[in-house]
C-alpha cells in the first residue's frame, strides 16, 4: 500500500507531469515522420530526447517541491525508513519511464504501419537503452533533489552535464592526446550515465569483438547493462544516504 | 513520561560562513510531558519553539543532548509510531483531494486498506469535514486545510501529539471543536505540546505551559489552571493519592499528598460535584476548605515574563 502510493505520487504529483508525457510523445511523433534525418539521427534524437531530457523533466522537484512546500515535515514524522521514499519514487519514476517507451513504440509502430513514414529497426533495443539511461539519469537527478530546493535539480544537472560536455568537446577537439582529455573522457565513460556504452552496444558495434545474439555481442551487452544497473545502484545509494540524515524544516518559502 | 528532552541544544550553522555567524536557537533545554498532559509551548517570534517541536518530532538533529519519545530516540521509527505531527502552514498536493490524501498518509503509517477507510470516516465525522473530503486541495481555504492537516496527525491514534498554531485560520465553531477533541485526547491519555501565539485559547486548553526566551526555557511548569477561581483543599482520612488517580483529572489535580488533595476551581458549584464524586469514590473526607485565589492570566504571565527579560 507504502509502495503502491509513493509510486503513483510521483505520476499524479502534478498536471505538469502528464505534459511532459505527452509533449514528449509529440516531438518524438514529429522527428519520427520528418524526412529530413537519416535513421540513426532518429534514434539518436529519441536516445537524447528519452533516456537523458525525460528524467530531468519528470524528476524535477521530486523532493525539492516537498522541501519548499514543507509537505515532506508531515512524511518525514511517519514510522518508515526514509529510504524507501527515495526508492520508492524512483521506482515510480521508472515505472512510468517503462509505460512511456511501450507506448512511445505502439505510437510509432502504428505511425510506421498507417503512413510508411519513420525507420522502426531496433526500435525496441533503442526503447530499452533509453530506459536503461533513464534510470541513471533519474537517480542522480532524484538523489541533487534531496539537497536543492523546488525543481533547481533539473536546472543544475543541465547546466552541469551541458558544461562537461562542451569542455569535453573543447579539450577533444584541440589536444586529443591530452592526459586531461583522457582523464575527462574515462569520466564520462565510467561515471556518467553511459551515453557512449549504451549507444555503441544498439548499434551493434561490439558485435566485431565477442559472441553475438543478432547483430548484438552478448557479452558486451551484459556488461551495458550490468554497468548502467550498477551506476543507478550507486547514485540512488547516495540520495538514500543524503536523505535519512537531512534535517528538515517546516518554513514554508 | 510520553516525551523526555535532556540538555537540548541547537545551533544553526550556515554553510560556509564562520563560527560567529552560528545561530543558538536552543540553549541546553530539559523538559518532560507526560501522558495526558496538555503543554502550551509559548514565547516572542525568535525564541525556538519551531526549533523545539522540530527537535520533538525528529526533523533536525540536536547539537547536543538527546530527545527520547516513549523512551525512543525521537528520530527512530519506534518513536514516530505513537507520533501525530501538525505543522503550521500544512501543504498538500493540490491535486489529491482530501480523502486522497488522507488514504496516502495512512499507507505511510502502513495501515491496511480497511483501517484506513474506517479512520478517514471518523476523523470526517469528527473534524466534520463531509462537505470537502472529495475536493482537491488546492481549493481548501486555511481553515480546511488545518482541519485535513490535524486529521493526518490524528491517522494513528497518536500518543504524543505536536501542534504548531492548530486554530491558524479556524472559524471560531472550528476552534470550539479543536478545543473539544483535544481535550478529548487528553483525557484518553495522549500527550500534547501545543505552540502558539494565541494566549487565550491556549489558556482554555492547558494549565501547563512552557516559556521560551532566546532559546531558554524562563519558567516551565507553573500551573496556571483554566478559568481557575481557587485551589480547593480536601483532607482525608487516607489514600488520597490513589482516589484522586480513580477519580480526578490530571489537569485539575494541583498537588496531592497521602492525606491532602489540592484542586483546582473554576466556578462555585463543582465544590458539591467534587466533593460528593470523592465520597462516591470511597473517601473518607475530615475536612474542606476552598481558597479563593487572585491568579493572573496566561496573557499577563506572558508579559510579566516578556518584560522581566526586557
Amino acid at each position: 500500500m507504502r509502495a503502491y502510493e509513493l509510486m503513483k505520487e510521483t505520476f499524479s504529483r502534478k498536471i505538469y507531469i502528464y505534459i511532459v508525457h505527452l509533449s514528449w510523445f509529440a516531438i518524438y511523433g514529429l522527428f519520427f515522420t520528418l524526412r529530413v534525418h537519416e535513421e540513426k539521427d532518429f534514434h539518436q534524437i529519441l536516445f537524447i530526447w528519452g533516456g537523458f531530457f525525460l528524467p530531468l523533466a519528470l524528476s524535477a522537484g521530486i523532493f525539492g517541491d516537498d522541501i519548499s512546500s514543507g509537505r515532506i515535515c508531515v512524511v518525514a514524522t511517519k514510522p518508515f525508513w526514509l529510504g524507501e521514499l527515495y526508492i520508492y519514487r524512483l521506482l515510480g519514476l521508472s515505472l512510468q519511464a517503462a509505460v512511456h517507451f511501450v507506448i512511445t513504440g505502439f505510437l510509432l509502430l502504428i505511425i510506421h504501419r498507417f503512413t510508411g513514414l519513420g525507420y522502426i529497426d531496433d526500435l525496441g533495443a533503442w526503447l530499452f537503452s533509453c530506459w536503461l539511461l533513464f534510470n541513471t539519469w533519474a537517480a542522480i537527478s532524484t538523489s541533487l533533489s534531496v539537497v536543492v530546493k523546488r525543481a533547481y535539480n533539473f536546472i543544475f544537472l543541465l547546466a552541469v552535464f551541458l558544461f562537461l560536455a562542451s569542455l569535453n568537446s573543447i579539450l577533444s577537439w584541440n589536444n586529443p592526446d591530452d592526459a586531461m582529455t583522457k582523464v575527462i573522457n574515462a569520466f564520462g565513460k565510467y561515471v556518467c550515465p553511459p551515453f557512449t556504452l549504451l549507444t555503441k552496444m544498439v548499434e551493434g558495434e561490439y558485435s566485431k569483438y565477442s559472441l553475438i545474439v543478432g547483430k548484438y555481442s552478448s557479452i558486451k551487452a551484459v556488461a551495458c547493462v550490468t554497468h548502467t544497473f550498477v551506476l543507478t545502484v550507486f547514485y540512488s545509494f547516495f540520495g538514500v544516504l543524503l536523505l535519512s540524515r537531512r534535517q528538515f524544516t517546516c518554513s514554508r518559502e | 513520561m510520553v516525551v523526555e528532552c535532556e540538555q537540548l541544544k541547537k545551533v544553526y550553522r550556515k554553510l560556509l560562513a564562520g563560527r560567529s555567524k552560528d545561530v543558538c536557537a536552543l540553549q541546553g533545554i530539559s523538559l518532560s510531558v507526560a501522558k495526558g498532559q496538555i503543554v502550551g509551548l509559548i514565547g516572542p517570534n525568535g525564541a525556538g519553539k519551531s526549533t523545539l517541536l522540530n527537535l520533538m518530532g525528529g526533523l533536525i538533529f540536536p547539537t547536543e543532548g538527546n530527545v527520547s519519545i516513549c523512551g525512543h530516540p525521537a528520530r527512530s521509527i519506534e518513536a514516530r509510531r505513537g507520533l501525530g505531527y501538525m505543522p503550521e502552514h500544512p501543504a498538500f498536493l493540490g491535486r489529491y483531494s482530501a480523502w486522497a490524501t488522507l488514504r496516502y498518509h495512512g499507507a505511510l503509517l502502513g495501515l491496511p486498506r480497511q483501517a484506513i477507510s474506517a479512520q478517514i470516516d471518523k476523523l470526517t465525522e469528527q473534524l466534520q469535514m463531509d462537505e470537502y473530503i472529495d475536493r482537491p486541495c488546492s481549493d481548501f481555504s486555511q481553515g480546511m486545510k488545518q482541519r485535513l492537516a490535524l486529521a493526518i496527525a490524528l491517522m494513528n491514534d497518536p500518543r504524543f501529539l505536536l501542534l504548531d498554531e492548530p486554530s491558524n485560520g479556524l472559524d471560531p465553531i472550528g476552534i470550539i471543536q479543536l478545543r473539544d477533541l483535544l481535550k478529548k485526547l487528553r483525557d484518553a491519555g495522549t500527550a500534547i505540546v501545543i505552540s502558539s501565539h494565541r494566549l487565550g485559547e491556549l489558556e482554555k486548553l492547558t494549565s501547563d505551559y512552557i516559556f521560551l526566551y532566546r532559546g531558554e526555557v524562563v519558567s516551565f511548569g507553573e500551573k496556571i489552571a483554566a478559568g481557575q477561581i481557587g485551589r480547593l483543599r480536601v483532607e482525608l482520612a487516607s489514600n488520597a493519592n490513589q482516589i484522586a488517580k480513580k477519580l480526578l483529572p490530571p489537569s485539575k489535580l494541583l498537588s496531592s499528598s497521602e492525606t491532602e488533595l489540592v484542586i483546582a476551581v473554576g466556578d462555585d458549584n463543582e465544590v458539591p460535584d467534587i466533593v460528593s464524586s470523592l465520597v462516591k469514590g470511597g473517601a473518607r473526607i475530615t475536612g474542606v476548605l476552598l481558597q479563593r485565589e487572585d491568579i493572573e492570566d496566561i496573557e499577563d504571565v506572558f508579559l510579566r515574563l516578556y518584560n522581566e527579560r526586557n
